[in-house]
């Protein structure tokens, strides 16, 4: 009789251990690496570029957060990266900012993936995970020091309008306006090869990898131009800040073909 | 046999834990039989629903008293001395007496007055400006900001870790081991919507308990109804909304109010109503603390108001005349009602009191 107890309780403690282990059956990594680029060539801080305006710009600081990371599966259900540990900041100066390791990502054929580009307002801080994220954006210097908000994007550097040789500085920092404006995006982009017919796959204890480039061009040339001759500092900017969010939206992009 | 199956039962439970960090596991078992309850947060009866989520961060006994220790401890800022409950004094309802506006480290001097701290738990906004969305994101402002207590959230939580008891005290809290910045914004939260103020006066009176308003409390509160609850409406006195209530705009801080957290012009000068609970003992009043006296408040709003672009149109009589016609009579009548709102149990409550 005991010995049947002892089986039937060691049956539940197997069960319930196999329970535990579907949560991260099959795991592989999938490395995200954010290519910063200008146009069609890739970034180089300090470097002299032009916008449709016409002015010429040049970057020295470009950071910006990249929030809530969800996978579509081939078969159309959703994988949602834990909240808590899906906030990220980019900075083209950190190299190691640049690729975001995604662990624990079950095996199998993934379409695409969706991330937040800055922070969700909507959603409660605890259950959104953002309040151990607090101490990275602020090293980072991705909070507003006289509010509880984030910048999304902190984008900087020195301009000049020709026939103007001298250089002014630019400042663009977007985020949401308290409760009153969200510029808060959320970004999806294909995995795999749409063209090619291959899908994008996570190997079972394999390191998977994605390039996502951001085209930071866009910022002034996307679905709506902003010339700094107008608004060099755009800070807390009802009009232009929702304007450069909409371009953002559109300007990250992954390699074709 | 049965031994061997003895044996193996004990390794499965053991593999099974070992899923979780090793020690983390062992410790978690051993804090769970710490006693921790849950705290009776209940809404009062005549108070709206509350805003803030308890269900995300239900108030525990340990978090509670971690919050509270956190709440009164200079660690959290850079000079060691200038905690949450430096500017936020119990006995003035967690506001400042002697400090016009807040004083902050190095001694440096804010350009805001400090707000009392009481039913934080239906507030949809914080501060004067609205600009924190979230009571658990509040703080950051005032432990960040140069002028109040100039710290980094990341050095907080490395004096925290290096502290002899916070360790334990978090690990009590919350049933594992580790100080995190989510901990710490929750136990300040823990605290602060403990902070529930409805034994007034004038909450007895709403809840049809055993008072008696006198003539002019009453008369106070009858003409408040009229004069001044179109702005401060409801049970908290306040419709949560941001107006220009006609200050002169005083060039020493030159004050942008809303419009630095929505860049708005329309949000210019423009700053939180005011709850009115304890007013009685919040002096000075107005967002930079200006005034001394509730008879100076009231006088201002019969004759000090000055005209602005964002001026709250409720302060323009038809005639075009500025500010609010209230008789002297009247403001004494109005004032009597004001002190009707002092809680003094809750001034007294020992569990808010740091020691």
């Amino acid at each position: 009789m005991k010995k049947i107890f002892l089986i039937a309780l060691l049956t539940i403690a197997a069960l319930s251990c196999k329970e535990d282990e579907t949560q991260i059956q099959n795991p592989g990594t999938l490395n995200l690496t954010f290519e910063n680029a200008v146009g069609t060539e890739l970034l180089s801080l300090g470097n002299s570029y032009t916008n449709s305006s016409g002015e010429g710009y040049s970057i020295q600081e470009l950071k910006y957060i990249i929030s809530n990371i969800t996978l579509t599966r081939k078969d159309g259900s959703l994988v949602v990266y834990p909240p808590g540990q899906s906030y990220f900041v980019i900075n083209e100066a950190d190299a190691n900012s640049l690729t975001i390791q995604l662990n624990d990502i079950e095996a199998g054929a993934y379409t695409s993936m969706t991330f937040g580009f800055g922070v969700d307002p909507t959603k409660y801080p605890i259950e959104s995970g953002t309040l151990n994220f607090i101490p990275t954006a602020e090293e980072a210097g991705m909070l507003w020091t006289w509010s509880a908000g984030y910048k999304f994007i902190k984008f900087e550097g020195v301009y000049t309008i020709p026939p103007l040789t001298g250089s002014d500085p630019f400042r663009i920092h977007v985020g949401s306006h308290g409760a009153n404006l969200d510029n808060y995006r959320e970004i999806t982009v294909p995995l795999g090869d749409d063209i090619a017919n291959t899908d994008f796959t996570i190997g079972e204890g394999v390191n998977a990898s994605q390039t996502i480039y951001f085209d930071v061009a866009q910022v002034f040339d996307g679905p709506n131009t902003i010339s700094l001759e107008n608004a060099s500092d755009i800070q807390v900017d009802p009009v232009n800040a929702p304007l450069i969010a909409t371009n953002i939206a559109t300007a990250f992009s992954v390699p074709q073909g | 046999m049965n031994k061997l199956l003895y044996i193996l039962v004990i390794i499965f439970f053991l593999s099974c834990g070992s899923d979780n960090e090793d020690y983390a596991a062992i410790e978690d078992e051993d804090l769970s039989q710490t006693e921790n309850p849950l705290l009776d947060f209940s809404v009062p009866s005549n108070f709206p629903d509350s805003t803030y989520d308890i269900s995300q961060n239900p108030p525990t006994e340990k978090g509670f008293e971690l919050g509270k220790k956190l709440f009164f401890d200079g660690k959290l800022a850079s000079d060691g001395v200038v905690s949450c409950g430096f500017c936020h004094i119990q006995d003035f309802a967690f506001t400042h007496h002697t400090h016009i506006t807040s004083h902050g480290v190095n001694g440096l001097i804010g350009k805001r007055n400090a707000q009392p701290l009481h039913n934080l738990a239906f507030m949809n906004e914080f501060t004067w400006d609205g600009a924190a969305t979230f009571l658990d994101s509040q703080p950051i402002i005032p432990i960040t900001a140069e002028v109040e207590m100039n710290e980094t959230i990341s050095n907080v939580l490395s004096k925290l870790e290096a502290d002899p008891n916070y360790p334990t005290l978090f690990a009590e809290a919350y049933g594992s081991e580790g100080i995190t910045s989510e901990r710490l914004f929750k136990s300040l939260s823990q605290f602060m919507v403990m902070m529930v103020s409805a034994n007034s006066k004038y909450d007895k009176w709403e809840r049809g308990e055993a008072v008696t308003f006198s003539e002019d409390e009453e008369n106070g509160r009858i003409l408040f109804q009229s004069k001044c609850a179109s702005c401060h409406s409801g049970t908290l006195q306040t419709d949560q909304s941001y107006r220009n209530n006609g200050l002169p705009l005083d060039p020493t801080f030159n004050d942008i109010g809303r419009e630095i957290v929505t860049g708005l012009a329309s949000d210019r000068r423009k700053f939180k109503v005011p709850s009115l609970r304890n007013i009685e003992i919040t002096f000075p009043y107005m967002h930079d603390g200006r005034i001394a006296s509730l008879e100076d408040v009231l006088d201002f709003y019969t004759d000090g108001i000055v005209n602005s672009e964002t001026l709250d149109p409720l302060f323009v009589q038809p005639d075009g005349s500025l500010g609010l016609v209230i008789s002297n009579e009247e403001k004494t009548q109005l004032i009597a009602f004001l002190k009707t709102l002092t809680d003094t149990d809750f001034l007294n409550d020992s569990r808010f009191s740091e020691f």
